[in-house]
């Protein structure tokens, strides 16, 4: 890479360079670039001669004399800070050190003054140093003239505090209380104005809160004339000030410092980003050597974790029990006795989940190194750590607070899910418990084909729980539909007596209602007496099948309708009127105008809640589990793995939990999952949150 | 007499007939008694059984079983049993350290995203929000072989990680893409030109939440923090995987004790549980049922 012969700074504009020996440089192959022959090879003996006698040239003669005496200069900056920080303590330490920085400021502002010609850096010294100059003393002429405000205003107290006048005192008291009389006046009028019907009891409430304020408001004014009080309250917002005004102040400074910062180019001899490959070894070292320390700490401790934490875990060091990714492929095959093949299979995923954060640390390291070299080469300075911070809480906040929510997410719910899809492709069985191999399709081609133990039972299982997710949820949201038409009504009176009672069944936790209703469906149980009473012989619902469907679909709409119920109503409560006036005007009837206008309305806006009702249904293992817990038993048709009311999530319970079919349970619920995905995924595809 | 009479009638003809609704015919008087008759139908069924309930759990003359035959005496001996005889008073504390932590740790995550989620335009946004899309239709259940392992994993590091904990874990992080869509949606009604004038007066975006956004939003949140916690509160299934000890059972699970364990099994003592469990809760419905609904219908919460 050549030599630009100008730098550019961090707005864009093109600065001469100040480095004559570069200047020289890119001179030279400016116009070797554009010679042929001859003068192209003399141009590059040219070039060569230069860069062979860099430290002859009486520009970087200079520019080394100069570095020296900087170094000088700062050193003896350092030593008389440290002399002057250990000299007599001043009352407001914030004073002594904006003095102090002043007298640094100008002694740098004299120091690097005759170099500004010689070198950007010495330019930005010389320029912060006189930004510095223009900000201190103003500050500190601030804070001094606050400080004796604060002690003037603090010896008025004592003096008021020492005198207290009972005058004053009386007087004020005085008033407050016609200040009193006079709101209590007031209140009593606003609570005539509502017996006698002029405003309503929401205005009067609001009414008395605004004169509440206002009374307050008015009754502090008045302590405001007792000099102790407002000279305390003076003192407050002084002490205010006092905390935070220098703050503020240096913050300004600091924006017109970051200002030159930007301005001012850097000039380098390096033409290859080499600190970038140097330091894309070890995260933080590039950072290092461009002096950008906080960050090259940042990026420090991500190699730590990637190279202490990620890799070995990767390759089975510090597993608990696994081999890092290898046990993934082995599943603990011919390990030991206590090497359990689902543990390296979880450890396994970890860390492929690890390597994969320390590969986002170590491209963010990469990409970053890379982008500051690049700016550096072109004039730009690396940001420092104030620049930095600025950028982090513009652009980077968004990623720093979702953090939490990633590691939850990714730990608690996608390494469980990888868990479950990986495992439905072994025959982790009864018999294959502590360790299992790799098995392929042959789960899914199991429950495909109805084989074996389980694959029979699946496809009834299925049938029921499509029946049951469709008779069920339909039904309640038929009753609370119908039931919130009826509610409704007009011509209905006492309404919130009847919507209290039909939130009932939604506010009663569904687990204790399941639980009393099987209870009272068990053989003996009060319901199962008055159906036998009634029908003259006796019935047991729990031991029959397409009884215990049915009182589990009658039990989940009146389970569920209450809260379609609440839904609706709050809907048919937000059509405007005037549609059903002009259906009436229209000539419509009764049934007409709920067919052609509640109807739809309510329709449209309850849809996508609905898609929630079905899957909710689907998921129902509550209801199935505590109700009669998948039974009645019938081994011949299901085996002994489910029950004839069991629904999918409930046989996967049983299969996973109880029996221990963890593989083909696993495969279930993957299909499961992807059916769900799938419906939830049409319901939102067409919600605008979706789409925005 | 008789002249009051007629004048009386005399007054009903004059009197106008004032309502603006139409006056009833027949008919509508027909649907509206029939109307009426299916409400009280319907408030019966609702009603019967969890008067039952409350019977059965006063009823000192039931032992064992709930039947219909037997008188009723009014007696506190279910209550008693329940409170000496079983770990009632440790199932509430669980479930409310569960359902409360759950809650707040849901609450603390969430607020955060969907801050994030409303208010920035970073890369990634929208590739993150499908991913979250996603993510919600998970069902819980997906990973109940891997949670047990996972236990073990993690309790073998840190020995104090209980199953409990576990589980806030995985209600918390159920919840947080649904919530967090929630919570944007609502973020997004509000007007960013408040958050621009704070950023302008000199407001970190952290103070631009706590100060401007937080406020503002205290409805939503309330709502998806009671969501949190109810959700755990009355879920079984999740409870019944992990905790196998019946000291560490929720309400849910070990309330299922007392009907379903043939040496434990007294169900006037579930019906007593069950009574001093549904109250809080109902209670907290009814007045709070607009907020609720309306939090549901702002989009799905997982049963």
């Amino acid at each position: 890479m050549k030599i630009a012969p100008k730098v550019i700074d961090q707005i864009g504009e093109a600065h001469e360079r100040k480095n004559l020996y570069l200047r020289e440089l890119a001179a030279l192959e400016e116009k070797a670039a554009a010679a042929g022959g001859d003068e192209l090879k003399a141009l590059q003996k040219k070039i060569a001669e230069l860069r062979r006698n860099k430290s002859e040239h009486p520009y970087q003669k200079e520019l080394a004399a100069y570095r020296a005496a900087e170094k000088n200069f700062l050193a003896q900056l350092k030593a008389e800070e440290a002399r002057e920080k250990a000299g007599q303590p001043d009352d407001d330490p914030a004073l002594a050190k904006l003095s102090r920085e002043i007298r640094q400021s100008q002694k740098e502002e004299a120091f690097y003054e005759p170099y500004v010609e010689l070198t950007y850096d010495a330019e930005l010294a010389w320029r912060n140093a006189v930004v510095k100059l223009r900000h201190l003393p103003e500050m500190m002429e601030n804070r001094r003239l606050l400080n004796e405000h604060i002690a003037r205003v603090q010896k008025e107290k004592q003096t008021a505090a020492a005198h207290g006048d009972s005058a004053i005192k009386a007087q004020i008291s005085a008033e407050k209380k016609l200040i009193e009389k006079k709101y209590a006046l007031r209140n009593q009028e606003l609570k005539e104005k509502q017996k006698s019907g002029m405003i309503s009891p929401k205005a009067v409430h609001n009414e008395s809160r605004v004169l509440k304020r206002a009374k307050a408001e008015e009754i502090q004014m008045l302590e405001m004339k007792d000099p102790l009080c407002s000279k305390t309250e003076e003192l407050r917002a002084l002490q205010h000030r006092h905390k935070v005004e220098l703050k503020e102040e240096r913050a300004v400074m600091q924006a017109d410092l970051s200002d030159l910062y930007r301005r001012i180019p850097v000039e380098t001899e390096d033409h290859l980003p080499l600190r970038a490959w140097v330091g894309s070894l070890i995260p933080g070292l590039s950072q290092l050597l461009n002096q950008q320390f906080v960050k090259a700490l940042l990026f420090f401790l991500s190699g730590l974790f990637t190279f202490l934490v990620a890799i070995p875990y990767a390759l089975g060091f510090g597993n608990f029990r696994g081999q890092g990714i290898a046990g993934l492929i082995s599943l603990a095959e011919g390990g030991k006795r206590v090497d359990r093949s689902i543990i390296f299979m979880i450890e396994g995923i970890i860390a492929i989940i690890l390597l994969l954060f320390a590969a986002a640390a170590y491209y963010f390291h990469i990409r970053d190194s890379f982008h500051v070299e690049k700016q550096r080469l072109k004039g730009i300075r690396p940001n420092r750590w104030t620049e930095t911070r600025q950028e982090i809480s513009r652009n980077g906040f968004p990623y720093i607070v979702s953090a939490p929510a990633l590691i939850v997410i990714v730990f608690i719910v996608l390494l469980p899910a990888i868990t479950t899809i990986l495992l439905s492709f072994t025959n982790m069985d009864p018999k294959n418990q502590s360790k299992f191999v790799w098995i392929g399709l042959e789960n899914y081609k199991t429950l495909a084909l109805g084989q074996g133990v389980a694959g029979k039972a699946f496809w009834l299982i299925l049938g029921w729980t499509v029946i049951w997710t469709l008779a069920a949820t339909t039904l309640a949201i038929l009753i609370g539909f119908f039931l919130a038409l009826l509610v409704n009504q007009e011509r209905i009176r006492g309404k919130r007596f009847w919507r209290t009672i039909y939130l009932l069944p939604w506010a009663v936790p569904a687990f204790i209602t399941i639980m009393f209703f099987s209870i009272m469906l068990a053989p003996n149980g009060p319901l199962t007496e008055i159906i036998s009473a009634i029908v003259g012989h006796t019935v047991n619902v729990k031991s029959d099948t397409t009884l215990t469907r049915i009182a589990l679909v009658m039990l989940q709409g009146w389970l569920g309708s209450s809260y379609i119920f609440l839904l609706c109503t709050g809907i048919l409560q937000s059509i405007p009127s005037d549609l059903y006036e002009a259906a009436d005007i229209d000539g419509a009837r009764g049934f007409q105008r709920i067919r052609h206008i509640t109807v739809p309305l309510v329709l449209f806006q309850i849809a996508p809640l609905l898609v929630t009702q079905y899957t909710f249904n689907f998921n129902n293992y509550s209801i199935i589990a505590l109700f009669n817990d998948g039974g009645p038993f019938f081994p011949s048709l299901y085996g002994n793995l489910a029950g004839s009311s069991d629904i999918l999530i409930s046989y996967i319970y049983k299969l996973t939990i109880d029996k221990q079919y963890q593989a083909l349970g696993a495969s279930i619920t993957v299909i499961v999952s992807a059916v769900l995905m799938f419906i939830s995924y049409l319901g939102f595809r067409k919600t605008k949150a979706f789409n925005s | 007499m008789q002249k009051a009479k007629t004048k009386t009638k005399a007054k009903k003809a004059e009197q106008l007939y004032l309502s603006d609704r139409r006056p009833l015919t027949a008919m509508g008087r027909v649907m509206l008694a029939l109307s009426y008759l299916l409400l009280i139908l319907w408030a019966v069924a609702i009603l019967w059984p969890l008067l039952q309930m409350l019977v059965s759990a006063f009823n000192g003359g039931q032992s064992k079983y709930i039947s219909l035959t037997g008188d009723f005496h009014f007696s506190l001996k279910h209550f008693k049993f329940l409170f000496e005889k079983t770990y009632f008073l440790i199932w509430v504390k669980n479930t409310l350290i569960i359902a409360a932590s759950s809650a707040l740790l849901t609450l603390l995550i969430v607020s955060f995203t969907g801050y994030a989620y409303s208010r920035y335009r970073f890369s990634g946004r929208k590739a993150s929000l499908m991913s979250i899309l996603l993510i919600q239709a998970i069902p819980v259940f997906a990973g109940i072989t891997a949670y047990y392992t996972m236990h073990s994993i993690i309790s073998a590091i840190f020995p104090f990680f209980t199953r409990q904990a576990l589980l806030v874990l995985i209600y918390a992080g159920g919840g947080i893409a649904s919530n967090t869509f929630i919570l944007k949606g609502y973020i997004d009604s509000i007007s960013s030109e408040l958050d621009d004038a704070a950023h302008i007066d000199g407001c970190s975006n952290m103070q631009v939440y706590r100060l401007i956004i937080m406020p503002i939003a205290r409805p939503m949140l309330a709502i998806i923090a009671l969501w949190s916690f109810i959700g755990p509160f009355m879920d079984y299934m999740m409870p019944r995987i992990l905790l196998t000890n019946p000291q560490s059972y929720t309400l849910a699970t070990g309330l299922f004790t007392l009907i379903n364990d043939v040496r434990k099994m007294n169900q006037p003592a579930f019906a007593a549980g069950g009574l001093l469990t549904a109250v809080p809760i109902i209670i907290l419905f009814i007045s709070l049922q607009g907020q609720l609904v309306s939090g549901l219908s702002q989009g799905s919460v997982k049963g």
